[in-house]
């Protein structure tokens, strides 16, 4: 609707609004840079984006259409000026993705499945315009949510009750009432309240996003939910796995004897010892099997707690160990948060930042080409899908932008398995059907890949009252599909599956795989040093690689500035004198809380706005 | 606010009575094409003051009021664009967890009426849905300039079942009147709330989870 034009000078142009991306704006609008934020998609946050489900169909859709035919290469050379030159950037981001298989299990089209198909459902769901009905449900979502903290936060009596209720009733009373099939028009009728997520990842408790989201203040626009509990699939059984204090004495699946093993290899593990040392080099199971824990708990320690596999050497299985005791406990019962509405928001919640420090944001909208300034070899500005010249000192990239021919990439490429799965209840029902959780899945078969699973309820926002969101991730072997489905056939119920009436049914489901960003370097890559190209998301299942990448392009474009310090509370702001008389109130804020942010002043000038320093609460 | 406390690896969570004292607190969120007075009614409204320059507020998230109403004390966090609606890029995340929406268009230009069904899909697709939403025409101040007629935009608002006013922020006509009209209908609406659940239900904007991780900078 604004048909206004761009103003031609920035500091930072930055196209692609992934989380990298994204950090890296708020970071540099935070210390006063002038930064163009563009993606050339409608949406927020490229490959770490989250749907709903009918913006997901209509991104499967857009996969399967024939990419389209490479826009004419505008000729830009008009444009130049001595001593310039042209580099032009790629406009084909489909290459991340592939395999993408669509299947529907819902009532209405139970004979319509079979894989792998995919157009009609979707030339259905195209079709379907879909007008919401509003009402219902929301209230009592509400009250769900609601108890579902509750449980999280009476850490006495929270998991244990939920394995055992599990084990002893196969399907739960409150549960059959939600195991009435919800209809694939349903999904469609009120799929504007699911937001699947592209990448599947949490976030540890003392993980680097949460210590950057606390560190920056961009906390404060978006809500999280603990992970309730860590399950694990072994001999085809659902198990919760102890984490806590509370939960290891709590459980009734383990031995006095057991309880004691797990505590005190639990306490001992968090200091080195000789013995661990005398071990490293050597696969973390031959340590762990020396610690006489028994087949249970070694389990539990090697696949869940370390969350490794069992050639990993025994220093990376004992610091992964660490790192999750170390998270433990700082929210909930275990190392994980969970955003609400989804991994979506996180990218959106930077960008947001970024635009309250005056980044101007434009989705739609693209860079055709960087102008290289031949005598240094620099990128000296860009040019716009419209046409217009833009300068800046810097231009950050997303991956999928940049001509293959200029890539530098680890190769072979890898790439990420993943499902996506609609089902009907929980892998592990338990006396609250509001659980989010953790599933650790060992290799189904030898070469098998090991995945991990994420089980998301409705109170997280990402799905509707009686269903589930289940992701599944791994590091590909073969196609999501070879990859994932085994597991998913075993776990779930769907046509494929035999005997599995009690396992959760699967309504709908969704393969693909997409290009791990791991093997994508900021630098190094056939561009100008002033250019920094940003990887999509990882296999990992935190978000280190991308937040340590963010760091360190912001540290390139400004070594010597603060890396996100933090917003200031808006209840700290005192507007000054000759625009704004401030209250009695913040006045006297204003004195308690001291001297005046230098720096930050400067960008106040002219638009009132003074910044008092902080409270320096996180010192206290 | 809850403050967070660590022995051995349990947490303890203590509610602490918020320092500060209100009873209630809500989130409202500004929408509407640029230029339309955003800004201005929120600055009217929480300083007393209409900026002369349009400049952009550098760092500032959202402005805090709290007023009385009936004895009660309701602080008002009022969110603003942040200049993303600029370029029609507002963050999905900006509409979530609202209370109230005021959805502002200008009468001295009718564009910016006509942009209306476009920011109600999109309130549709990200808002919470019980969220209040209230139509507001700014600029009466420029009667002469006016480009949409009021009966219109009372027919749209009621059409779509919104509450419609119609302000100057620049003569201070109906900004108070905006700001407390929604303050009432929120308070009715949580008490309400409070009466269907029969249960201590929290108030909007309350118990986030947030609130607690902010605070564990703390340890």
């Amino acid at each position: 609707m604004a048909a206004e034009g761009l103003p031609c000078e920035f500091d930072v142009v930055i196209l692609g609004t992934g989380l990298v991306e994204s950090v890296v704006a708020a970071a540099c609008s935070r210390v006063g840079q002038r930064v163009l934020h563009l993606d050339r998609r409608s949406y927020y946050a490229a490959n770490w984006a989250s749907f709903t489900f009918n913006g997901l169909l209509d991104w499967i859709q857009r996969r399967q259409e024939p990419p389209p035919q490479p826009d004419e290469l505008q000729d830009w050379s008009s444009l130049l000026e001595e001593g310039e030159e042209l580099i032009y950037l790629c406009n084909a981001d489909s290459s991340s993705v592939s395999n993408v298989q669509v299947f529907s299990f819902t009532r209405e089209e139970e004979e319509s499945v079979s894989p792998p198909s995919t157009t009609e459902e979707e030339e259905a769901a195209a079709a379907a315009e879909v007008e919401e009905a509003e009402e219902e449900t929301t209230q009592s979502t509400d009250i769900k949510e609601k108890e579902s903290k509750e449980e999280t936060f009476n850490e006495e009596d929270d998991g244990q009750a939920a394995g055992v209720d599990g084990e002893e009733h196969e399907a739960p009373p409150p549960d059959n009432q939600s195991r009435k099939k919800v209809s694939y028009s349903e999904l469609l009728d009120k799929g504007r309240r699911f937001n699947i997520d592209l990448v599947s990842k949490l976030m540890f408790s003392r993980g680097s996003l949460i210590d950057l989201l606390i560190k920056s203040n961009v906390s404060r626009y978006a809500e999280f939910k603990n992970v309730s509990r860590i399950l694990t699939c072994r001999h085809g059984n659902v198990e919760q796995v102890p984490c806590s204090r509370a939960d290891v004495f709590g459980s009734r699946q383990l031995s006095v004897v057991e309880k004691r093993k797990l505590m005190r290899f639990l306490t001992s593990v968090v200091e080195e010892t000789e013995q661990q040392t005398a071990y490293s080099g050597r696969p973390y199971l031959d340590f762990l099997c020396e610690q006489q824990l028994g087949d249970n708990l070694q389990h539990f320690l090697l696949h869940s707690i370390a969350m490794v596999t069992e050639d990993t050497p025994t220093e990376e299985g004992l610091a992964s160990t660490r790192h999750f005791l170390r998270c433990l406990g700082r929210y909930g019962n275990t190392p994980f948060l969970f955003p609400v509405y989804g991994l979506g928001e996180i990218p959106q919640c930077f960008c947001r930042m970024s635009a309250v420090f005056g980044g101007i944001y434009c989705l739609r909208h693209t860079v055709h080409c960087l102008l290289l300034d031949k005598s240094n070899n620099r990128c000296k500005a860009v040019i716009d899908s419209r046409g217009q010249r833009i300068s800046c000192s810097h231009f950050v990239v997303e991956e999928g932008y940049v001509a293959t021919e200029r890539k530098k990439v680890v190769t072979p490429t890898r790439s990420i398995s993943r499902a996506v799965l609609i089902t009907d209840a929980s892998v592990l029902p338990a006396h609250s059907d509001q659980q989010v959780s953790l599933v650790t899945v060992p290799p189904v078969a030898a070469g098998a890949p090991v995945v991990k699973m994420v089980e998301l309820c409705s109170s997280t926002m990402t799905c509707i009252p009686g269903t589930y969101l289940v992701h599944l991730t791994c590091q590909s072997v073969g196609s999501a599909y070879e990859d994932l489905s085994p597991v998913v056939t075993r776990m779930f119920n769907t046509p494929e599956s035999h005997d599995q009436e009690t396992c959760p049914s699967v309504l709908w489901c969704l393969y693909f795989n997409m290009v791990d960003g791991s093997g994508v370097q900021v630098q190094g890559h056939d561009l100008p040093p002033n250019v920094y190209v940003c990887s999509g998301p990882d296999g990992g299942l935190g978000h280190e690689h991308a937040v340590t990448q963010a760091e360190s392009i912001f540290r390139n474009i400004l070594p010597d500035e603060e890396f996100c310090p933090p917003a200031p509370n808006p209840e700290d702001i005192i507007y000054d004198g000759d625009s704004a008389p401030s209250t009695g109130e913040e006045e006297k804020q204003g004195e308690e809380k001291g001297e005046e942010e230098a720096g930050q002043s400067e960008r106040g000038e002219g638009t009132g706005v003074e910044e008092v320093g902080q409270s320096e609460s996180g010192e206290e | 606010m809850y403050v967070y406390y660590q022995s051995g690896d349990l947490p303890v969570f203590v509610f602490r009575m918020s320092m500060e004292d209100y009873d209630y607190l809500f989130k409202i969120v500004l929408i509407g094409n640029a230029g339309v007075g955003k800004t201005c009614l929120v600055r009217r409204f929480t300083q007393g003051l209409f900026p002369p320059g349009q400049g952009a507020t550098i760092g500032v998230d959202f402005m805090i009021k709290t007023v009385e109403i009936k004895g009660e004390k309701v602080k008002l966090q009022i969110w603003d664009t942040a200049g993303q609606e600029r370029f029609r890029s507002i963050t999905q995340s900006y509409y979530r967890s609202a209370n109230a929406l005021i959805l502002t268009y200008d009468i001295t230009c009718e564009d910016s009426f006509r942009c209306l069904p476009e920011w109600l899909r999109e309130i549709e697709q990200y808002a919470n849905n019980q969220v209040v939403t209230i139509l507001v025409g700014n600029k009466i101040d420029l009667a002469e300039k006016r480009e949409v007629l009021r009966q219109r935009a009372e027919d749209f608002a009621e059409a779509q079942s919104m509450l419609y006013l119609e302000t100057s922020a620049k003569e201070s006509d109906n900004v108070e009147k905006l700001f407390l009209d929604l303050a009432c209908e929120l308070i009715r609406e949580a008490k309400q709330n409070k009466l269907d659940n029969n249960d201590t239900a929290p108030m909007p904007g309350e118990g986030k989870t947030i609130n607690y991780l902010s605070c564990c900078s703390l340890n």
